[in-house]
């Protein structure tokens, strides 16, 4: 599903964020990246999404060179792919509910269906009933809420979180990986980063640890 | 397309919800529109309408020769007989005083005031039609029959009529490079809109993009909000220039009357709203999308 071949990544300036990565992410695999904050996790993040492009390698999601891909054709990957970010990006000149919606009205869903969607992907985050507040009126883990159901409510193939259990008190950070691993459940793909490495030993799953742009043993 | 149409309709909505959701400020954009429009549309039927004019005035190079009250039958007969001696002349024309006191009577408004005189102050004339147009030959002819006995004086009547016609294209060029400055002006003022709107929704644009966005799907409100103003700001425009010359008219009416002509300024059909808004709309399509693709190719 997503393989990289010898990846660098260097930002202008002459920072090295990648240095020469390859590995395999299988369909339907839940993985985490881990490593302190500089370490590359986010880079490795954007790459796959298409937010930035390699300086040297190949970026392949589902077959296709992100990385060297036409502009107009970088959107319809994004479709594909749910993201969740460190800092949200929740808008909040508009209710939970339109935030939900966007992705389906970018993709052009009908609105009865779109609906539908976005009620049922805000009950399984937690968040009903709450779709007609303004996103400021919810608590920092609704919030990370919000932005989870905003990724999955076009039931995207690849999930990508950066960080998603930052800023979050343990039992809360628990919750949301419960909530991935049911994802991963129905056959998603899901690549989860993070820099507290204890949370992620209890789920036995595989984790690339990274150091200055390059796997550790 | 049904999903196509339906992304046009969702945009529609939010950029309606949009300029009502700021009124004054959509307005004054308007208003800046339809003045920067209003003015060219205004300049343009001016001209048509004294070309208009100048279409139907005599330019054909006339000659009044107006003669002295002393003069003789003699001297009037040998001056119409030019007309078959002197090559240059093609036609002629005898009005006499009591014919002339008539017309004017007839055409000017003036036709009280005449009657108040005791007896006609105006002279006999006769009108020759020269066979050329030649500024330098005419002035030359005018000349020579200053100089005949029993004349007064000499007018060179098509002067003022060419020189209209001068007036007009001399109009007419004006007018192109007035079109010119303010379709620029009218790209820019739209351009830099829709870059402040660009940058007020700016989060938006980012996070849209990142889900999936197509630029096309980032521009479609912009070019909606744009259309919508440049097709508005175009009516508003032919709106003003019609309430304008409404004003102006009675008053220009007047002063062709004094002239002795009829004439007034010709208020925009619907051909000219046409034009305008079709002008307008395309103008502000194309500072929209130059604001927009600025904007978009400076991020994935």
């Amino acid at each position: 599903m997503i393989q990289f071949q010898q990846v660098s990544k260097r930002y202008r300036g002459g920072f090295d964020a990648l240095k020469n990565l390859s590995f395999e992410i299988p369909t339907g695999e839940l993985v985490f990246l881990a490593g302190h904050s500089g370490a590359g996790k986010s880079t490795i993040l954007k790459l796959v999404a298409g937010i930035e492009r390699p300086t040297g390698g190949a970026v392949l999601v589902n077959g296709q060179n992100v990385g060297s891909m036409r502009r107009g054709s970088i959107p319809f990957v994004r479709r594909h792919i749910g993201l969740i970010f460190q800092d949200h990006k929740i808008l909040f000149d508009r209710s939970v509910y339109d935030n939900v919606r966007l992705p389906l009205d970018i993709i052009g869903f009908e609105s009865h269906e779109a609906r539908r969607r976005v009620l049922a992907a805000l009950d399984k985050v937690g968040l009903a009933g709450k779709e007609k507040l303004n996103p400021i009126a919810l608590s920092g883990g609704e919030q990370q809420r919000l932005c989870i159901a905003r990724a999955v409510v076009h039931r995207p193939a690849i999930l990508l979180a950066d960080e998603p259990t930052a800023n979050l008190d343990r039992d809360y950070a628990h919750d949301i990986l419960e909530l991935f691993k049911s994802f991963h459940q129905v056959g998603v793909t899901l690549v989860i980063s993070a820099h507290d490495e204890t949370l992620m030993a209890d789920y036995g799953r595989r984790i690339l640890r990274l150091k200055n742009g390059q796997f550790t043993a | 397309m049904k999903n196509e149409f339906r992304q046009h309709w969702f945009a529609f909505r939010r950029t309606l919800a949009g300029m009502l959701r700021q009124p004054l400020t959509s307005l004054l954009n308007l208003l800046v529109i339809a003045i920067a429009a209003a003015f060219p549309l205004a300049l343009w039927l001016v001209v048509t309408s004294l070309a208009d004019v100048a279409g139907h005035l005599p330019v054909e190079p006339q000659i009044t020769v107006f003669l002295r009250s002393s003069a003789t039958p003699g001297e009037i007969q040998a001056l119409r007989a030019l007309e078959g001696s002197d090559t240059r002349i093609a036609k002629h024309r005898f009005v006499p005083k009591d014919e002339a006191l008539k017309e004017m009577q007839q055409s000017s408004g003036f036709g009280d005031l005449l009657a108040g005189l005791p007896d006609n102050p105006l002279p006999d004339a006769i009108i020759f039609t020269a066979k050329e147009n030649h500024a330098a030959g005419l002035e030359a002819l005018q000349k020579e029959l200053a100089a005949k006995p029993g004349v007064e004086e000499v007018q060179l009547d098509s002067a003022w009529a060419r020189r209209l016609e001068r007036l007009v294209a001399l109009g007419r060029a004006v007018f192109q490079a007035v079109v010119a400055l303010l379709a620029t002006a009218l790209v820019l003022i739209t351009g830099n809109t829709i870059r402040m709107q660009i940058l007020t929704r700016q989060e938006e644009i980012e996070v849209s993009k990142l889900i999936g966005a197509t630029d096309a799907f980032i521009r479609r409100p912009f070019i909606h909000f744009a259309a919508a103003q440049g097709l508005l700001g175009g009516a508003l425009a032919s709106a003003i220039v019609w309430l304008a010359l409404r004003w102006l008219n009675p008053a220009v009416r007047d002063l062709a009357t004094a002239y002795g002509q009829q004439f007034e300024l010709q208020s925009p059909g619907l051909q000219s709203l046409g034009v305008v808004c079709t002008a307008t709309t395309l103008l502000c399509l194309v500072g929209a999308w130059l604001a927009v693709w600025r904007h978009l190719r400076r991020h994935l």
